[in-house]
């Protein structure tokens, strides 16, 4: 599973302050924390306001890589930001993300293209997310034409299947497993990753529920997610699961976590 | 007839029941408008339990399906609707502004809203501020809902904002934003007049409001 650790995001009130008082400790911390917990990718989203989006994301970018190497997903939907924060990266980045909106195919794509980024492909446009699989398949088709004949590889592509909230329609995971079966189909080099917890919006108990949707979606053909890598519960139910289905050869991903005490129980010893 | 058990049966989810009561007491001779007000009043105690964290999203919108079946065969009955469109609270004109297309919050608002006695138009995402303006106009409202989960569109719902100042509409109407990352800052950078997060608590801040 490739890994996009989600927490360096402005959105979030505390992270958002960071930014703005340029707190490069805390922001520092939350890089690190998540690069122990092994993750592959960390997001950087600066939030807002938009005027200010170029500025904070330059300082991001270079406040996270003054510390570790892990590659930068740059998360925003304004171009002048990702071009601001791409001019300054120093390993691979990613681009979090295109849809089949007209404006963010103009203004995102082709900055993947000249900056030889990966990129998350969501598969909605101006109408809103598809309620079928063969809907989002329509969209996804399109943008991974458009990325291909911009000189991407498949391996560069990040598909996002989307997920609904299932307390407001509760065929919303199977639409999501659904396509990303279609997707592992049709693009068998591309990724499929996910943002995980819209599935449990509205929901009690969120996080048992996004446990069991990252454990199915990885049994129909996920291979990343954006999520918190220091989730411990999270974390074992996404290994547990990618040994289930044939993909930890002599379970030594789910063993080694487990005797570095990244996953189980904190209490030493616990079977 | 006991429109308690009515009322009872809508807020402990027994969809069926609600359904068999309403027909039996429709059959009986019951006055339509007092089922209706039964159903309404369930609805108050159903998004009491949503508040609570006792009931979920899934709740309002089976709470909303009830409410819909039972509308539809206490509506003929009534002369002209006699008692449901008076008591409108009064219109409300939501959307997503430009440039997000989020609409989970925008539904459920919606249809909390209709539920509670508002007279609701919704004109979907992604739309542009001059076209919310003009089918505010056209509606009548007296509240602009404007919906998004992106900071992306802040700046757009401040343009708009400021287009109503500009053709001197600012006074005229309500403007409420609501999504995930609405705050008090969000909401003075935009210059609406109430923010937020939740629909219930939005419902809440609509109806004081016009009440």
């Amino acid at each position: 599973m490739i890994v996009i650790g989600e927490k360096i995001n402005g959105t979030r009130k505390e992270v958002g302050h960071a930014i703005r008082a340029r707190d490069e400790k805390k922001i520092q911390a939350l890089a690190r924390i998540q690069v122990d917990a092994g993750c592959d990718f960390l997001d950087v989203n600066v939030g807002m306001p938009p005027d200010r989006e170029p500025g904070d994301m330059v300082w991001l970018v270079k406040t996270i890589q003054a510390v570790c190497e892990t590659p930068l997903c740059l998360d925003s939907a304004n171009p002048e930001a990702l071009r601001a924060g791409l001019t300054h990266i120093n390993a691979p980045a990613m681009i979090n993300s295109v849809s089949g909106e007209q404006s963010r195919i103009d203004g995102i794509l082709p900055l993947a293209c000249e900056f030889k980024t990966g990129l998350i492909l969501l598969p909605l446009d101006e109408t809103g997310i598809p309620k079928t699989s063969d809907g989002r398949m329509v969209i996804a088709e399109k943008l991974v034409s458009l990325a291909k004949a911009g000189g991407l590889s498949e391996d560069q592509l990040y598909i996002d299947p989307l997920a609904t909230a299932i307390s407001t329609g509760t065929d919303a995971a199977m639409v999501t497993f659904d396509t990303i079966e279609k997707i592992r189909k049709a693009f068998p080099g591309a990724h499929i990753t996910i943002g995980l917890s819209n599935i449990s919006f509205g929901m009690p108990l969120r996080s048992l529920i996004n446990q069991s949707f990252l454990s199915m979606a990885i049994l129909s053909g996920l291979d990343s997610a954006i999520m918190n890598p220091n989730d411990r519960q999270l974390k074992g139910a996404m290994l547990a699961a990618e040994m289930l289905v044939n993909k930890d050869k002599y379970c030594q991903k789910f063993s080694r976590a487990y005797r570095s005490g990244k996953i189980g129980s904190e209490a030493a010893g616990t079977k | 007839m006991d429109l308690n058990l009515l009322k009872e049966a809508v807020v402990e989810m027994q969809e069926e029941k609600a359904l068999s009561l309403t027909e039996e007491y429709l059959a009986g001779g019951a006055e339509p408008l007092s089922l209706f007000k039964a159903y309404q009043a369930a609805l108050a105690e159903i998004g009491k339990r949503y508040e609570q964290e006792i009931y979920f999203i899934p709740e309002l919108i089976m709470a909303g399906e009830m409410m819909n079946t039972a509308s539809n065969l206490i509506k003929p009955l009534l002369a002209d609707n006699a008692g449901m469109t008076e008591n409108k609270r009064g219109k409300v004109l939501i959307a997503t502004v430009e440039g997000d297309i989020h609409d989970i919050g925008k539904n459920i608002a919606t249809m909390m809203m209709d539920l509670n006695g508002f007279e609701v138009k919704d004109i979907g995402v992604d739309v542009p501020g001059d076209r919310i303006i003009a089918e505010a106009e056209a509606f009548g409202a007296d509240i602009i809902g404007l919906s998004g989960l992106l900071s992306l569109v802040f700046d757009p719902m401040k343009k708009l904002v400021e287009a109503l100042k500009a053709q001197g509409l600012r006074n005229k109407y309500k403007v409420i934003i609501g999504g995930g990352q609405m705050d008090d800052k969000a909401c003075a950078y935009i210059g609406a007049d109430a923010f937020t997060t939740d629909a219930i608590a939005g419902v809440n801040i609509c109806k004081a409001w016009l009440d």
